[in-house]
């Protein structure tokens, strides 16, 4: 059944992008992650144009996001103050992001970027993600093993502007997490993601908040950071495809229910060195396109996609 | 069908015209398309219109169509590092979007280079036109590149000896668009030649535009993008926040 996409401009199988939307779904509810990361790469692998693929993705997030961060809030699991402070800075960095990625795409070096920018996050991202798994994995074997301090004090502790975090029960600089909110935004601009596999990493080892308010507050930033998005690319590049990411929603909220179900029954090292993997596998997949010498060294830039 | 209808009882009339016109219109031609509006609606996935025609006494037969003008930019990879990144590129003025040409044999059997030159038939004699200051050889290059990714994006095309003449009077060809194929006016140019003499040219405009939901979703993301992006927003939240109640109840 094939369906024309009005935004990107292509007809492509409404039933493969419900599977697709399906598919990933069900992997970011197995493994409680966003789904961006893995979306976005597909969807350019399939023919849509990198630059309306961002653009749609952000608004999948939205939708994609908003139910668990509704969850998180009910139970509590969310630091407010925290995360309006993140997404302060996620406003700033997705607005600077995506004035940057308008940029980018009139000098027709959005696409490069966006490959570039998969290849190095999913790349540090996988392999912090298996290496830490396999190390938790051989803990659980032994564990008379020591265990690593959590928290460790540096200089970032140090900065101005300190505020407190009742909920977090932290004491921090409020230029630390705004600094964290900056950076998930421009990616979240320019990747198409909502940034949790950078931002939940950087709320443990770097904030040093406590993991029963991650997600939650993760979430709860993500939601306001890529609907910005959503509206600056929609405002300054009209790419974003509501057909499309209607399509994708269906797909992936149904497929995250199931992938939630058959997540909650593995064990969490095994679930975090699949996921790792499938990172990875992606991030080659990307790297590939890079290096490979194209068919033809030419190419129609914008004016012809249009 | 009943379009179809209306558009045989057309050419029916028209072969009739024809058939009994005087010698005075001996070297004209009449051409009529199946449709002049290409509509992209939710299935689209290409339209191959029919235009059909005829002439009196032999010839040969040019069709061209040109699509909707714009600047073109081509872009050429460059090895940095290992990797490939867009380097060098050139920009093409108001070239045209869409261009295919059809002919009852082939071209330099039909008229002298010149001509064809003069009357924009091929897609190796377009016109292109930039402002680049590279030399000629890279320009060349470019041009090259530009209508070898045209083609294979099937936005250019040639079907030489497509044209299939019956009689020596009524002829046929196809113009496909394929699923990518830009909005706008595209004009439709048939060419009657005899003995490498350009004997009469009919000129028919086509439309192709978006109609219904694609239209209205197309038309309202580029005319007011901020109201655009704000209801993406909203049926996102309101998609997700349903999708959580429905599974929360389940």
């Amino acid at each position: 059944m094939q369906i024309y996409l009005p935004i990107a401009e292509m007809s492509l199988n409404a039933l493969m992008l419900l599977g697709l939307g399906g598919m990933v779904g069900f992997l970011s509810g197995m493994f409680g992650v966003g789904g961006g990361f893995l979306m976005t790469p597909l969807l350019i692998f399939i023919g849509v144009p990198p630059a309306v693929a961002v653009g749609t993705e952000a608004n999948q997030v939205v939708a994609a996001s908003v139910s668990g961060a509704l969850a998180h809030w009910r139970r509590g699991n969310v630091d407010i103050r925290m995360g309006v402070v993140l997404m302060i800075g996620g406003f700033i960095g997705s607005t600077l992001g995506v004035w940057l990625f308008t940029f980018l795409r009139g000098i027709g070096q959005i696409d490069f970027v966006i490959a570039v920018s998969y290849v190095l996050f999913l790349g540090i991202v996988g392999v912090l993600m298996v290496v830490e798994s396999v190390r938790a994995w051989f803990r659980s074997r032994n564990p008379s093993a020591p265990r690593r301090k959590l928290h460790h004090h540096t200089w970032l502790h140090g900065l101005p502007f300190k505020m407190r975090f009742r909920r977090s029960k932290l004491y921090i600089s409020a230029l630390l997490p705004l600094g964290v909110g900056v950076f998930v935004g421009i990616l979240a601009a320019i990747m198409g993601v909502g940034g949790g596999f950078v931002m939940v990493p950087a709320m443990i080892y770097l904030l040093g908040m406590p993991t029963s308010v991650v997600v939650g507050t993760s979430l709860f930033q993500i939601v306001f950071v890529t609907a910005n998005v959503t509206f600056l690319q929609s405002v300054n590049n009209q790419t974003v495809d509501i057909v499309l990411a209607m399509l994708l929603v269906v797909g992936s909220v149904i497929g995250a229910q199931i992938g939630a179900r058959v997540g909650s029954r593995l064990r969490g090292e095994e679930v975090r060195i699949a996921l790792g993997l499938i990172v990875l596998a992606v991030c080659a997949r990307v790297a590939w396109t890079l290096v490979v010498t194209p068919e033809d060294l030419y190419s129609l830039g914008i004016g012809g996609a249009h | 069908m009943s379009a179809l209808k209306r558009w045989l009882a057309r050419c029916v009339m028209t072969l009739g015209a024809l058939c009994f016109a005087a010698p005075a219109t001996a070297q004209s031609i009449v051409v009529d398309l199946s449709t002049r509006e290409v509509a992209i609606s939710t299935g689209f996935t290409g339209a191959e219109l029919l235009l059909f025609g005829a002439t009196e006494g032999f010839g040969d037969i040019v069709v061209t169509v040109a699509g909707p003008r714009r600047d073109e930019i081509i872009r050429r990879k460059e090895r940095v590092a290992g990797i490939w990144v867009n380097g060098t590129s050139v920009t093409f003025e108001k070239a045209p979007a869409y261009f295919r040409t059809a002919a009852s044999k082939p071209l330099d059997e039909i008229a002298a280079p010149e001509i064809l030159q003069r009357l924009q038939i091929g897609s190796d004699r377009i016109d292109l036109f930039t402002r680049s200051q590279r030399t000629v050889e890279n320009i060349l290059t470019f041009r090259k590149a530009f209508i070898r990714n045209k083609k294979r994006q099937a936005l250019y095309s040639e079907d030489i000896s497509d044209i299939k003449i019956i009689r020596g009077r009524l002829f046929r060809s196809t113009i496909p668009f394929p699923v990518n194929v830009p909005i706008g006016t595209y004009q439709v140019t048939v060419h009657l030649f005899k003995n490498g003499q350009l004997v009469s040219s009919q000129k028919t405009p086509v439309t192709v535009h978006k109609v219904g939901l694609e239209a209205k979703i197309y038309n309202f993301a580029h005319d007011q993008s901020a109201w655009y992006g704000a209801i993406a927003i909203a049926i996102a939240l309101v998609a997700g926040w349903l999708a959580g109640v429905i599974f929360r109840r389940a």
